[in-house]
């Protein structure tokens, strides 16, 4: 017990102390998932919604892939691109193998389905008037989508959220595309990873603790920003 | 001699795999007040569906202001802009009542201090002025059906189409919806009116169209039965 007490301290006044490397470490984290949320919303958002609203043939079986691509293991999507993205892969010509693009392009992969799942349950559990409301009134098909959009943003919002969630919690995709390279590649959990094997534990600590409150710090705002709007 | 907005002949609708609509011919013109009762399941809504251009019919042939309705996307935007549903229990959009009641007047192009205008007006009519920065979500069931109204209102559409209009709505709410409704008749508006009530017509001083099974019921045949069965009934001898 007083060695975890020792390694919190430890973790607080690296923080603190303005760590470069562990700073490093957290802006890899923060900018690769920013950017894989972004693209991952781009076509997460649009699937979901779409598979909502629309009837076709094959509605079920795209909603069970949707849901089987959530439990994708993160090591298995890491070697798919992986082999896509190696010397003799399809897009090995790119050379974007263990760069921060290489872990953008993984984990928007593994953000998508997370993404298009939640914008599906929102529009499920949607008011079925909003749309017949919206069209009666005169509004376009367009016009009637963007109104429906509105009124479930916040379900919409927290699919966004659910995938920013998971890319910045994952490690196998990180440590597979990004190699762990010091300074470039390595995000917080790769380098929790390596840190708590090498038995600097206060390091790997000090990258949790940055972790979680990055996590809650959005879920704080998340839930904020819906009380303030919320009637 | 009233303008036809409306024709209908042969025209069937189907829900779930039934008939929930069959309509030899119906005519509705231009300043008419109709009312279409009828009991639960009678296709009152499916009626106003088709009418509001929401629902399209399975067979048969639909003419508005003469011209065939063809179901295609761009003919509809124009017609669903000459006409206003408002639901049974309408959904009032989150944000302000002025959010609200500009929102169809908004996507025919108004803008400024005519949408200003419109919202004010419309909101007076139906008896809430003031109510424009009100939270929409947070009215009473009456209040928020005459918000709906006010909407519809605010479109100044041809022909207004009203699902239950005074079902479960106080005395006052009632009063001004009905004399709403004459007041739009006196002005050219076609107004139908779905009600469980068969006196409503007769009150309001319009014509009744009853519908049973999705059929319409010639007006030489008796009315239909509102009575609850009774604890004797066979009903209740089957428990």
């Amino acid at each position: 017990m007083g060695s975890l007490t020792q390694s919190v301290v430890t973790a607080f006044s690296l923080i603190f102390s303005a760590d470069r490397e562990v700073w490093a470490a957290v802006w890899t984290s923060v900018n690769t998932a920013a950017w894989s949320t972004v693209i991952a919303s781009l076509f997460g958002l649009p699937i979901g919604m779409t598979i909502g609203l629309s009837d076709f043939p094959l509605k079920r079986l795209a909603v069970i892939l949707l849901n089987s691509l959530m439990a994708m293991p993160t090591v298995v999507l890491g070697l798919l691109v992986f082999g896509l993205l190696s010397r003799q892969g399809m897009l090995g010509g790119f050379g974007l193998l263990f760069t921060p693009k290489a872990i953008i392009v993984g984990q928007s992969l593994l953000a998508t389905p997370i993404i298009a799942n939640y914008s599906l349950s929102s529009v499920r559990a949607a008011d079925a008037r909003i749309l017949p409301t919206a069209l009666t009134l005169g509004a376009s098909p367009m016009q009637s989508f963007a109104q429906l959009t509105n009124e479930i943003r916040f379900g919409m919002m927290a699919a966004v959220i659910a995938g920013f969630g998971r890319v910045i919690s994952e490690v196998g995709v990180a440590m597979m595309l990004g190699g762990n390279i010091r300074w470039y590649t390595r995000t917080m959990t790769t380098a929790i990873a390596l840190e708590t094997s090498k038995g600097e534990f206060a390091f790997g600590l000090a990258l949790g603790i940055v972790l979680m409150l990055i996590s809650f710090s959005i879920n704080v705002g998340l839930n904020l920003m819906q009380e303030e709007q919320q009637p | 001699m009233k303008v036809s907005f409306y024709h209908l002949a042969s025209v069937e609708a189907r829900y779930q795999g039934k008939t929930a609509l069959m309509v030899d011919e119906l005519a509705l013109l231009a300043g008419q007040l109709n009312v279409v009762t009828g009991l639960n399941g009678s296709g009152k809504s499916t009626l106003l569906g088709v009418l509001a251009f929401l629902m399209q019919p399975t067979q048969g042939v639909m003419k508005f202001f003469g011209k065939r309705v063809r179901w295609e996307r761009t003919q509809l935007r124009e017609l669903r802009r000459s006409v206003t549903l408002v639901h049974q229990s309408p959904f009032l959009f989150r944000g302000s009542v002025a959010s609200n009641v500009s929102y169809g007047a908004k996507a025919r192009g108004i803008s400024g201090s005519a949408l200003q205008e419109r919202v004010r007006k419309s909101l007076e009519v139906v008896g809430l002025s003031g109510f424009e920065a009100r939270n929409a979500n947070r009215l009473s069931g009456g209040e928020a059906r005459r918000v709906a109204l006010a909407r519809a209102l605010a479109c100044d559409p041809e022909v207004i189409l009203l699902d239950e209009p005074l079902a479960y709505v106080d005395e006052l709410s009632t009063r001004i919806i009905e004399t709403l409704l004459v007041a739009l008749v006196d002005r050219g508006v076609l107004v139908v009116v779905s009600s469980h009530d068969p006196t409503l017509g007769l009150r309001l001083n319009g014509r009744t169209i009853r519908l049973r099974q999705g059929r319409l019921v010639p007006d030489s045949e008796p009315q239909e039965s509102y009575a609850v069965k009774s604890p004797e009934s066979d009903v209740f001898a089957t428990l």
